[in-house]
């Protein structure tokens, strides 16, 4: 493999790791504050310890994230100079406010974490909520830039020059918004479920179980609600990206010829050679409908585009496929919390907490699933028809051991941050 | 708009430099201490540090984002050339920040403690040393910017410009700063034995400091380091050293008098006109390359990008500032002082 391969594995791994600690960075601020709500109002130290509990994982977490974020800033330059010195000055916007936001959110951990005894009782709960918010801020900016990518926008592409540049519109480009929604959502999903996993798996093994199960419920209510809304707004997505970029929408769904009144494949093994897609199951007319809104609406197919502007068809279908499968899965599961909350016999049944338990990383997956369709399903550019990935890449030789190092450094990391999270189980399980 | 952004660069560069600095300093203190006492630094650390130990660190991205949006031409060489020493900067960062908290926050306290505790102190040294080094290789005149692979090999152009003893001379010279600058801050946090702890703590890195500092012109000036000898004749320079040299006689009174907040704020003064002297040795062309060097000034984004940026800074300034003062006063340290342990959360 070339170095390209690294650097792009490298930033792959990177982010793909970044990610998980990202969105319970962002997520678990506002499950933490509920139960404090909770505590506060009927003074059950339950409430207390479970705020308490989740307050040390989420240290442990934010700083791991914290750590990974910054390396990412450098790689963003380290990795893909050419790309920092023309994108810097477009995309950089959303970058300075998420620094302002970032440190919003130090300083309202900092009083959140060490305010127990020193600040008065509502206002300290309050920093908990900013902690939350400042996290979603950032994220959304971030995503923003990353939109910046697939809908460059704010600035004209003259002989190979940058001019005139707008960074607000650059901001504001025509990805923004139903990137950051989708992510948004995506994160609660993802931490909702995962953290709901944890505790019913606590509850199926009998340890704590009053706790695990209100720790449970304040989870998947965030996790529920988000999949009943992450499909709508994966629909507004794909139509985003119909319009936008049609070579990742025929990639994801592996439409080689253009059509009029497209189907729709689920699953499918590509045959890249021959051009085709084998043992699906066809849907007539509906990828018209969910790309266009009209079910007789033509689809490009990728017959139609330059092959050397192809991303890798099968890795975005196989992707896409993955994550639309899991989020109908999640909503589902979703849909049984919520007739439970009536059917409340179910509660008693270990196949209940089991459902539960085997959806905990399902919403990480298909969040990783998600960002591999967005960014593999952007090559070969790394600017969307402006800049090409391979232009971009550091000329510095052995990338290889780079990812290597990376990927060791992180492997532990990932490893320790279990064992630690573990342990604060095992530790509350013991108070009992 | 442009010396708004100006300001901003300098006025994070700062302030990552000394509250980062003060930051991997204490756990510099903490691994030259004895046992006991590494005990003691340790958890005053947690006490004085905790707090405010994310928003430190969150200078050095202020810092990055305003040199990527800014000065991208700048940034550009920085991130090719200067690749290894950073990724050793980023290994620093990343040990030390998750083992500051792995050992503050993990729920069982056992042998895994000297663990963290280790890779803690290690990564407080390994970090400022490589940053340090990073800096150094600026204007150490061994940049080799070029497109040519064939004559140049991997060395000359990724490893030459940083690996050599100036450098490794202004990695230990900023360490012991860091180290300098958290036995001050140190001082003013503890009582009774603890006190005279950092009190010779203190002594002993200024004495460090000061030989190195010396080592490191004497020796870069006879190895025709343009740096140096550019430092040497500026005049600017040598009187801001020299201020912050004889600054030293009023830090010592103060400490001795027990007049803990300007001993503090005099240690970060003789800090600041320390890297004063060393940015305007050489202003605004802050890299030096094998064969030319580099202005700040112009390698500028278009002006609406400058705009912009002031403005969010402006902006992100209002909103931070006050935030970060009230939290600093809120755990205010001095005044709380309270000699029983950290109440476990
Ligand atoms: C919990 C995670 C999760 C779930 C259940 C879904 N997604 Fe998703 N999806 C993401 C997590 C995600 C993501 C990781 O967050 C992405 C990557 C980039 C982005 O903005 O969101 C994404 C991207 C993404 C894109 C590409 C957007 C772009 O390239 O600009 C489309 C078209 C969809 N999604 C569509 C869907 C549909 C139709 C779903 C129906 C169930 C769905 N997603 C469920
Ligand atoms: C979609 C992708 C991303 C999302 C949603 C995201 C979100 C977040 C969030 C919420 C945090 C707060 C820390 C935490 O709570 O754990 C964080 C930290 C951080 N992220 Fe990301 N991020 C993403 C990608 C990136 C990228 C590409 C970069 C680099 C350019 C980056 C740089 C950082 C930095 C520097 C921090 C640390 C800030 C601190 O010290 O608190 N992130 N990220
Ligand atoms: C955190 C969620 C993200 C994940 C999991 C992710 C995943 C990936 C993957 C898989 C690649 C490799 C694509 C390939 O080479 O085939 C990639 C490339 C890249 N991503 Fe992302 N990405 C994320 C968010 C972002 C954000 C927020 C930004 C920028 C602000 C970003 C910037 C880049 C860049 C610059 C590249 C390299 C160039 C390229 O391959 O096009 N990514 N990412």
């Amino acid at each position: 493999m070339e170095n390209l391969d690294y650097a792009r594995l490298q930033m792959a791994f990177t982010l793909g790791f970044h990610i998980i600690f990202a969105c319970i960075g962002m997520v678990m601020p506002f499950f933490m504050v509920v139960s404090h709500h909770k505590w506060l109002k009927t003074r059950n130290p339950i409430y207390l310890r479970l705020t308490k509990a989740w307050l040390k994982g989420v240290a442990i977490f934010f700083a791991t994230g914290a750590v990974s974020g910054t390396a990412l800033s450098f790689e963003l330059g380290m990795l893909w100079p050419e790309f920092m010195k023309h994108a810097g000055p477009i995309f950089g916007m959303p970058f300075s406010l998420e620094g302002a936001a970032f440190f919003v959110e130090a300083i309202a951990l900092g009083f959140y974490l060490y305010g127990w005894k020193n600040l008065p009782e509502k206002f300290h709960w309050f920093t908990g909520i900013i902690v939350g918010v400042a996290g979603v801020a950032s994220g959304i900016l971030v995503v923003s830039a990353n939109g910046w990518m697939n809908a460059p926008s704010g600035f004209d592409y003259i002989n190979g020059e940058f001019l005139n540049i707008d960074p607000v519109q650059a901001l504001l480009n025509p990805a923004w918004f139903t990137q950051a929604l989708h992510m948004t959502l995506a994160a609660f999903v993802a931490t909702g479920f995962a953290v709901a996993g944890v505790h019913a798996l606590q509850i199926f093994r009998g340890k704590n179980v009053e706790l695990h199960t209100k720790a449970f419920k304040i989870a998947i209510v965030f996790g529920a609600v988000a999949a009943f809304l992450q499909p709508l707004s994966g629909d507004l997505s794909a139509k985003d990206v119909a319009e936008r970029q049609p070579v990742k929408l025929a990639a994801m769904e592996a439409h080689y010829e253009t059509q009029n009144g497209a189907p729709l494949y689920i699953g499918g093994i590509v045959d890249e050679e021959n051009r085709e897609v084998n043992f699906k199951i066809e849907i007539p007319g509906a990828l018209s409908f969910l790309a266009f809104g009209d079910f007789d609406a033509e689809v490009k197919g990728l017959n139609d585009f330059p092959d050397d502007e192809l991303p890798p068809v099968p890795i975005v279908h196989y992707a896409f496929q993955l994550m639309v499968g899991l989020g109908t899965l999640l909503m589902l599961a979703g849909l049984v919390y919520f007739i439970s909350l009536k059917k409340k016999h179910w509660l008693k049944s270990r196949k209940y907490w089991l459902l539960f338990i085997i959806t905990a990383p399902l919403g990480f997956i298909a969040l990783e699933a998600g960002w591999v369709v967005t960014e593999v399903g952007r090559q070969p550019w790394i600017i969307h028809q402006v800049m090409r990935t391979e232009d971009a890449v550091t000329p510095m030789p052995g990338m290889k051991y780079s990812f290597f190092f990376y990927l060791l450094l992180y492997i532990i990391l990932g490893i320790t941050v279990t064992w630690l999270m573990n342990r604060q189980l095992k530790a509350l399980n013991k108070e009992e | 708009m442009l010396y708004i952004v100006l300001f901003f660069l300098m006025f994070s560069l700062l302030l990552y430099v000394l509250l980062g600095g003060a930051d991997f300093g204490a756990g510099i203190v903490e691994l030259f201490s004895s046992r006991e006492n590494r005990k003691i630094t340790r958890d005053t650390i947690y006490r004085v540090m905790g707090p405010v130990w994310e928003a430190n660190h969150i200078w050095l991205i202020i810092l990055l984002v305003i040199l990527w949006v800014g000065f991208p031409g700048y940034f550009n060489v920085m991130m090719i050339y200067l690749h290894i020493p950073l990724v050793l900067v980023l290994l620093g960062i990343t040990i030390r920040g998750v083992a500051f908290v792995f050992r503050h926050y993990d729920a069982v306290l056992d042998s895994s403690q000297i663990w963290y505790n280790r890779l803690f102190r290690i990564g407080s040294i390994i970090t400022p040393v490589f940053l340090g080094m990073s800096f150094a290789s600026l204007i150490s005149g061994k940049i080799i910017i070029t497109n040519d692979y064939t004559n140049y090999g991997f060395y000359d152009l990724f490893m030459e410009p940083w690996l050599h003893l100036f450098g490794l001379l202004i990695g230990l010279f900023y360490a012991a700063l860091c180290a300098f600058l958290a036995s001050n801050y140190l001082i003013a946090e503890t009582e009774g034995d603890a006190r005279k702890l950092y009190r010779k703590k203190s002594a002993m890195y200024t004495v460090v400091l000061v030989i190195l500092g010396f080592i490191l012109l004497v020796y870069g000036y006879f190895a025709g380091f343009k740096f140096i000898e550019d430092f040497i004749h500026n005049p600017v320079s040598l009187i801001s050293v020299g201020i912050s040299g004889l600054l030293l006689i009023p830090l010592w009174r103060n400490i001795k008098r027990g007049n803990r907040i300007w001993s503090r704020y005099l240690a970060g003064l003789q800090v600041v006109l320390v890297m004063f002297a060393a940015i305007m040795a050489h202003f605004p062309y802050i890299i030096i390359t094998a064969e030319e060097e580099l202005s700040l000034l112009e390698n500028l984004a278009p002006e609406a990008t400058i705009d912009n940026l002031a403005i969010m800074l402006l902006i992100g300034g209002f909103v931070i500032l006050p935030g970060l003062f009230h939290l600093m006063k809120s755990f205010n340290m001095i005044k709380i002082l309270d000699k029983s342990k950290p109440k476990e959360m």
